[in-house]
């Protein structure tokens, strides 16, 4: 504080300048220590515990936990249930992720307009940010119902097949799919309005007099003058991608045979049903830093392929 | 989670009601834009999951089995809700969502400032090594740690108190008293408080903690209220953790009861939308009531149920 | 290149608001003209219309003799600078320039030499490879003129081009905007709140208020003889002196000098005399009287402001006085530096007085060659 150390020069200044910090760092202490021991319990101690356990082997009921080394790490490579869970994942990521992103942005540049009730039209898009995942995934559930289902209703009405969709394997994760892009669709709507909004009316102008068509200045200025915000959300709708569990648990359970089941709820299963506490935990770190390999090579090709203004 | 982005999204973006109208263009107010063919259907696909599930929870179990469905329900079973709360507890689901979410908010909202602040602009040993560990727990993903919180919380259930244990609702909160996002992002928002409207306080002998109540705090509400919603949001709608802990039906959150109820009476679809439709309303509430706002703290954050 | 004119072009905002009413304008082929007027005047509208960025509530819009009204912006052969230059953000300068040519599917070789003479010609050679972002704001300027020159247009439309530059830089691309204009040729339509851009650019100045032309010639015709009360008071630098003079008996008195005479059976008009009109004069010749007030010394001149006295005419009795201490602008050589509170006597030539009819405001000369017509 500028006004304690004014006296600095005596010494009783120089006690006082003593005093305060002391007392600063006294009270940044109490500040901080209830939040500090327990992020030291429930952050820290866990992610070191972890590791341990991810080179033991662990059951949670019984306190012994004998040491195996690398094992639960080598285990993954020859586990074709994982190699599954790890398949699924990569297929749902690589259908959730661009398909949000597509949807999010056509309907962000439909609504990126002032027209009469467009408000509307954008608190419609942006409610379903407010549905938990278990309730999205149960309406799903009923929509695609294979019996009742008001979607095969639908097909029947085009005169298309009927669907078995989520009791077959090879359909339910498409349907948890669209379950999920539903669900991310309102904010990747928000995220790509607000990027719309950022880019000025002259430079659209300016190639619509430099001659070209809509679809042109769409594909030309305004996709790359998004990319800041198509970086963000591949990023951030890959790591939860990666992450997927609760409308897997609640749709399928993984099944028939782990034919649906992905790298969370493997771990899960792992943990909490089979007991192999210390083989979860490793697939926890190898998924952790998957995670970070994913995001730092997304960056990477971000700072290659994105524009930031200025 | 791992990235923190700050998306600024403008007012006209998340605005539910326009308040800035501008004069409408004269040429196109006479005809509605050809815009709207493309976004009713849109907004219409959108709705059906909600809508859906508002009326198959209005008809009577024989309609709901039927195909085709019966998109209009022949006359409105209100019934079903208080038959959903007869065969599956949801008032207490819903009560224990509602203490588990009030509690978490609650602490959240003062822990995180008091440490926020300590971040933001006090000076004490080890802080920056703190720091980092608060980074740390930033990063790593929820998959990693809870295995060991799980080890932990039953620890804490046999040695402390049976409250926190496995299987209470105290596991479901004190785990989640503080977040480090929450420190995180407090300490963002007070770091770009002018400094001079403390220090003036300060020469005026206002203590520390005075300046954080009477000065910072209140300076600082719209970030307050983005976490108290956000941490809501999050509690609320939370699966995984309470899966992992609970087992009795009396100790059940909403979302795992609901897979409770779905597992176990698989085919009383009526039943278990109006379970949904009541565990959605308060969430939907909160979005209607300050939709502006939410909008903002879920893009500004990335955090969603 | 091509001509081009507005024929009762009219643009409304909502019910009530009129971005332009009623605009006639006509620009021969090669002619570089200027639309001037203070901001909010309609200018830019009447610029994004020709454009085709918007569309007239009523009236045609007319390039090389053809109605072009329901033509798209890319299909009407004329390019524009934005006052925000409006740089394409992602591309290099080179990709810039090129990016029309593209759409029209010019062959690359012809892009190519196009662009490289167009940067030649602005000098950015040496810049093609950088981002808009990595120039300064003057080449960032070039670049956006560049980008529309690249095209050879047949109408150059230019937006406030200038605002954003520095006084110094300003001067300089003016000098060098004229000389293009020389070169090339093309039709050009010059957007501008400055009235010394358009005094020193243009053919002929197109001066607008409110949506509404209000006067339309070359600047020496502007400047000589303004049509209006708003055309003397916005055209010239320090703005032309203007006062409300009640008549008596047909006499107009200006700080006790009689300045002109007006038959018209008026109670008072509106005097206007450019500061750059006035004389400081000895005691033996007549002269309006003033005090003071203080003294810009600009260099080549000084800016006298001082406070007219009251007119030295006996009042009728009974009558208001008439004005007072009217604050008014002179400018004088630079050996002539009276010092505040000083009262100094300022000679006015009959011929350099402007009259005004005090209602309509239009030049009175000419409401006495046609008094209905104008003022309606
Ligand atoms: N999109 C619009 N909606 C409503 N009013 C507008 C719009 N665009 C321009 N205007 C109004 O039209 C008038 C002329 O605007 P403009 O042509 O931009 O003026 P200038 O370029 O001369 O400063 C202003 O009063 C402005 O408020
Ligand atoms: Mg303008």
């Amino acid at each position: 504080m500028a006004v304690a150390a004014a006296p600095s020069s005596s010494r009783a200044g120089r006690r006082l300048v003593g005093r305060v910090a002391r007392s600063e760092g006294a009270t940044g202490w109490l500040f901080a220590s209830p939040a500090a021991i327990l992020i030291a319990i429930f952050g820290l101690l866990p992610i070191a515990w972890s590791l341990l356990l991810s080179f033991q082997k662990a059951d949670l009921l019984t306190p012994d936990t004998p040491w195996v080394g690398t094992a639960n790490y080598r285990q993954m490579a020859n586990d074709p249930l994982f190699a599954g869970a790890i398949q699924h994942t990569i297929v749902y990521t690589s259908l959730f992720v661009p398909g949000t992103i597509v949807v999010g942005f056509l309907i962000a540049v439909a609504l990126n307009r002032k027209i009469r009730g467009i408000s509307i039209y954008r608190t419609a898009a942006y409610v379903t940010m407010a549905v938990s995942s278990i309730s999205a995934a149960i309406v799903f559930l009923w929509l695609f119902d294979p019996v009742y289902g008001v979607v095969n209703y639908g097909l029947s009405l085009l005169h298309l097949p009927q669907q078995p969709f989520m009791s077959d394997p090879s359909q339910a994760l498409f349907v948890i799919v669209l379950m999920t892009v539903w669900g991310w669709t309102g904010f990747a709507v928000v995220i790509y309005l607000a990027a719309l909004q950022g880019i000025p009316q002259d430079v659209l102008d300016a190639a619509a007099i430099d001659g070209a068509s809509r679809f042109t200045v769409l594909r030309t200025i305004v996709v790359p003058l998004l990319s800041p915000a198509t970086l963000f959300l591949v990023v951030w709708l890959t790591i939860n991608a990666l992450q997927l569990f609760d409308e897997v648990y609640l749709s399928t359970r993984g099944g028939p045979l782990y034919s649906t089941s992905v790298v969370v709820y493997y771990l899960w299963d792992q943990a909490f049903r089979q007991f192999n506490a210390g083989y979860a935990a490793a697939m926890a770190y190898a998924l952790f830093l998957v995670i970070a390999l994913v995001t730092a090579i997304q960056f990477w090709l971000g700072e290659k392929f994105v524009h930031y203004s200025s | 989670m791992t990235v923190h982005t700050v998306v600024t999204v403008p007012d006209d973006v998340v605005s539910g009601t326009s308040t800035s109208n501008p004069v409408p263009d004269a040429r196109r107010s006479r005809a509605p834009s050809p815009w709207h063919l493309v976004l009713i259907p849109i907004t219409f696909v959108l709705l059906v999951p909600l809508l859906w599930m508002l009326i198959t929870s209005l008809e009577t179990p024989d309609e709901a089995a039927q195909f085709p469905p019966t998109l209009v329900p022949h006359d409105i079973r209100w019934a079903n809700y208080p038959d959903a709360l007869n065969a599956a507890p949801f008032g207490q689901f819903f009560l224990n969502s509602a203490i588990v979410a009030v509690v978490v908010v609650l602490s959240n909202v003062v822990l995180c400032s008091l440490a926020g602040y300590a971040f933001a602009r006090l000076q004490f040993p080890g802080k920056s090594l703190l720091f980092a560990s608060l980074m740390v727990t930033l990063m790593v993903p929820f998959q990693v740690t809870m295995i060991p919180e799980f080890l932990i919380v039953k620890w804490l259930g046999i040695h402390v108190a049976s409250g926190v244990g496995i299987d209470h609702l105290g596991a479901l909160i004190v785990p989640n008293l503080v977040t480090a996002f929450g420190i995180f992002f407090l300490r963002q928002f007070f770091r770009t408080i002018p400094v001079e409207l403390e220090e003036a306080a300060r020469i005026d002998g206002t203590s520390r903690i005075g300046v954080l109540f009477k000065i910072v705090l209140p300076l600082s509400l719209p970030a307050l209220s983005t976490l108290a919603a956000l941490t809501f949001l999050d509690s609320w709608n939370n699966f995984l953790w309470p899966l992992i802990v609970i087992d009795s039906q009396s100790n059940m959150t909403l979302p795992l009861g609901l897979t409770f109820f779905q597992s176990a009476h698989a085919t009383q679809w009526t039943l278990l939308m109006a379970g949904n439709v009541m565990s959605l309303l308060p969430m939907l509430v909160i979005f209607f009531a300050a939709q502006r706002y939410f909008v903002r703290s879920v893009a500004a954050t990335g955090l969603k149920g | 290149m091509a001509q081009v004119e507005l024929r009762n072009v009219t643009r409304r905002y909502g019910s009530d608001v009129f971005a332009l009413r009623d605009l006639n304008l006509d620009v021969a082929d090669g002619e570089f003209i200027i639309l001037v007027g203070p901001s909010g005047c309609g200018k830019s509208t009447a610029l994004r219309l020709l454009a085709g960025l918007d569309k007239p509530t009523s009236g045609d819009i007319l390039i090389g003799g053809q109605v072009v009204n329901s033509m798209l912006p890319g299909e009407r052969d004329i390019a524009m600078v934005f006052q925000n230059y409006a740089l394409y953000p992602h591309m290099s300068v080179y990709r810039n320039l090129a990016y029309g040519l593209k759409q029209r599917k010019t062959p690359k070789h012809e892009v190519d030499e196009r662009v490289r003479r167009t940067s030649t010609m602005l000098g950015l050679e040496s810049l093609l490879e950088r981002k808009p972002a990595q120039l300064s704001g003057g080449q960032r300027q070039r670049v956006a003129m560049g980008r529309a020159l690249v095209r050879e247009p047949r109408v150059f439309l230019l937006d406030e081009p200038l605002s954003n530059l520095d006084a110094k830089l300003r001067s300089e691309v003016r000098g060098e905007l004229k000389r293009l204009h020389h070169r090339l040729g093309i039709t050009t339509i010059y957007v501008t709140h400055d009235q010394v851009e358009a005094m020193t650019l243009g053919d002929r100045i197109c001066v607008m208020s409110e949506g509404t032309l209000q006067q339309l010639g070359t600047p020496q015709e502007i400047y000589e003889s303004p049509a209006n009360v708003f055309v003397a008071g916005f055209m010239g630098s320090p703005a032309m002196n203007l006062a409300r003079v009640p008549l008596v008996a047909g006499q107009v008195l200006w700080g006790g000098l009689p300045v002109a005479h007006v038959e018209l059976g008026l109670d008072e008009v509106v005097v206007g005399v450019r500061p750059e009109s006035f004389r400081v004069v000895g005691a033996d010749e007549p002269a309006a009287v003033a005090t003071v007030d203080f003294v810009e010394p600009l260099g080549s001149h000084n800016l006298v402001h001082v406070r007219m006295e009251a007119s030295g005419a006996p009042s009728p009795a009974g009558a208001p006085s008439p004005q007072t201490a009217e604050l008014v602008v002179a400018q004088v050589p630079t050996h002539e530096r009276p010092t505040p509170g000083s009262r100094i006597r300022l000679g006015i030539d009959p011929m350099d007085v402007y009259l005004f009819h005090p209602a309509s405001g239009v030049a009175l000369t000419e409401v006495q060659l046609s008094p209905i017509a104008r003022i309606s």
